[in-house]
């Protein structure tokens, strides 16, 4: 087992590796398939942390939170194809709107708290998502979704031979994201955070505002969110409905509890974990055919809903906190042999 | 006034199916604090049941076939609740969001597995003839088949009522609503009681299930997905643990839904979903809800 001392510069000389394969024509980085599919866990990657600040550090269960994804996406599409912007501002107005929007139902829902809460977020959630996906005001194109008008995208970010610039933005939003999720958690701000998520009662003995510290957060969570957006739209080109979806923000939970709340960098590796699986577990009913395996399994087994699923049972049964959690409970147990070790010794 | 008429009835039959899927996560919840994702699961696994028995049983699609089937579909669903709560749920005593993200779980396997054996397509379930007929109130033509959600909804509503008022499982459901620690000190054993929430919520569920399927023409492994937003709605609105308050939201929620869908069309959702937050901010427990200790 590596000592925490070693295993970050080590995981800095990865992150290194994994920044410049792509340039250097390294093993399967080389391959823009590859690249893009690597793009999008990375963004998924992120947006699980977006949302492990709200429910991981804070204590907040959104059932709302994909639809700031979504509006990033969105309002950077619309800006860029009715308004003729330039990607970059119109995506730093979307971003800018989007957190307005995160303020007011911040401010909306935290009225409220626990299941309620929970409630009244999916119920915002499920308003965006009625707006995006019925095309009120003939802005969003309904349920086909819509496309990024390519001739306003810069150069390098089209055709396949740019893959590896797709692969870079999304590796930098990442890096971005983690970045200000640390920033934030490490603030005085984020201990408050933490404080409220452990015991609410005792933060407001304080003489801390709850509400406005919780807004802070839905805010934070939800600015971010829209940032992963806007980079979620150039890389897969159009927007689309399913972003906005409540579905959207339950697979955000799923990465989460996979990678281990509590944790920033658990919540990454469950987000990029699962985007992988969910688009590679597919394989999976051409190994089964090919094995004569019987349908009753194979037919299942061909889901990556129920290869998920299963997992994220065993987990909360069986490991609560997730890989995160297992990683650190086998780090305790091996540091206790060796110490005792020592004592015998 | 027809118009008025029929948008009225056909509103109170979509409150019927809707208040089938709340009933059951209303006491699911009020009771044990558990949110139920699953409880989509439960409708559609009471709809194939149903439809296991009256395609493959019966080969008729007379009255008595169609009742007798939702009735097995009911209880299908209502064991597929009892194993769930058995196996996982009270493994998890207590830990309120844990319960909440393994139902999570169980919907995603459920319905990868049916979706694996059975295919995402509309399997059409045989209804009896009379179903598409209509009759004539004043001058609007009604479909018969909402009398039929409707007098489901209100047996059901009797039966939980009967249980919750007349039998002693039904007193210590009460009483475990309003204060389980309590029933619990009192040295009364409320796992039987929870065991009986999950069957009962598991059967409203399951004939809904069927019901549902006769309403959109068919069963298929993704057709939970809206109704159990819904049910969560009308629960909300209603109040957690009130079966009364659902009737009422149920109601409420379908007429409304109805007559907004009629003179603005594809608004009906959206009006719902504001109906929603505006009930909670004004009254967070909801409306028939006891405020929390």
């Amino acid at each position: 087992m590596l000592r925490w001392k070693y295993s970050r510069p080590l995981l800095g000389v990865l992150l290194l590796i994994t920044a410049i394969g792509p340039a250097i024509h390294l093993g399967f980085l080389a391959e823009p398939g590859m690249q893009q599919t690597l793009a999008v866990a990375f963004l998924y990657g992120a947006l699980a942390l977006t949302y492990d600040l709200l429910f991981g550090f804070t204590g907040l269960l959104s059932f709302g939170h994909a639809v700031f994804f979504a509006s990033g996406m969105y309002l950077t599409a619309i800006f860029v194809n009715s308004a003729h912007m330039s990607l970059f501002s119109a995506a730093a107005i979307a971003i800018f709107i989007t957190s307005l929007l995160a303020t007011a139902v911040g401010a909306a829902s935290l009225r409220t708290t626990g299941i309620t809460f929970a409630m009244v977020t999916l119920a915002f959630g499920e308003a965006g998502h009625i707006i995006i996906s019925r095309n009120f005001g003939n802005f969003t194109n309904g349920e086909n979704g819509l496309a990024l008008n390519a001739d306003r995208v810069p150069s390098f970010f089209l055709g396949v031979a740019n893959t590896r610039y797709l692969f870079w933005l999304a590796l930098s939003v990442l890096a971005i994201t983690y970045f200000a999720i640390w920033w934030v958690t490490q603030s005085s701000a984020g201990k408050v955070f933490q404080a409220l998520r452990d015991n609410e009662v005792r933060v407001s003995v304080l003489g801390l505002n709850p509400f406005v510290y919780k807004l802070l957060a839905f805010m934070i969570a939800g600015t971010l969110a829209s940032l992963v957006g806007c980079a979620m739209l150039v890389i897969s080109g159009s927007a689309s409905p399913r972003f906005a979806s409540a579905e959207t923000t339950i697979a955000l939970l799923l990465m989460v509890i996979l990678g281990g709340a509590l944790t920033r960098w658990g919540a990454v590796i469950g987000g990029i974990l699962y985007s992988l699986a969910s688009t590679r577990l597919q394989d999976f009913s051409k190994i089964a055919t090919q094995h004569h395996i019987p349908k009753v399994f194979s037919g299942p087994l061909s889901e990556p809903a129920f290869t998920l699923g299963l997992i994220f049972i065993l987990i909360v049964m069986f490991a609560p906190g997730g890989l995160s959690g297992a990683y650190y409970r086998l780090r305790q147990s091996y540091f206790a042999k060796k110490s005792r070790k020592i004592e015998a010794e | 006034m027809d118009t008025f008429v029929l948008i009225s009835i056909t509103g109170v039959g979509l409150g019927a199916l809707y208040f089938l899927v709340a009933s059951g996560l209303s006491l699911i919840y009020g009771l044990m604090g558990v949110l139920n994702f699953a409880h989509g699961t439960f409708l559609v696994v009471g709809a194939f049941v149903g439809l296991w028995m009256s395609t493959q049983v019966f080969h008729t699609n007379s009255t008595l076939a169609f009742i007798v089937s939702m009735i097995v579909g009911g209880i299908g669903a209502g064991i597929f609740a009892l194993i769930m709560e058995q196996l996982l749920i009270t493994r998890l005593y207590n830990r309120h969001i844990d319960q909440a993200l393994v139902t999570v779980g169980v919907a995603l396997v459920v319905g990868a597995v049916l979706g694996g054996w059975f295919t995402n397509d509309l399997r059409l379930l045989p209804t009896p003839p009379w179903f598409i007929n209509t009759v004539t109130i004043g001058k609007a033509f009604i479909p018969v088949d909402r009398f039929l959600y409707i007098l489901t909804a209100l047996a059901l509503l009797g039966i939980f009522v009967g249980i919750l008022k007349f039998t002693r499982i039904g007193l210590i459901i009460r009483a475990g609503v309003e204060n389980r620690t309590m029933v619990t000190a009192l040295g009364i054993n409320v796992k039987r009681a929870f065991s009986a929430v999950f069957f009962l919520g598991g059967f409203a569920a399951g004939v809904g299930g069927v019901l549902i399927a006769a309403y959109q023409g068919g069963v298929t492994p993704l057709m939970a997905g809206s109704w159990l937003i819904y049910g969560f709605i009308v629960v909300v609105i209603g109040g957690m643990g009130s079966i009364g308050g659902s009737a009422v939201a149920a109601l409420l929620i379908g007429i409304t839904k109805q007559f907004v869908n009629y003179y603005i069309p594809g608004l009906g959702d959206f009006v719902v979903v504001i109906l929603l937050v505006a009930v909670l901010l004004v009254r967070p427990q909801g409306l028939f809800g006891k405020v929390s200790a």
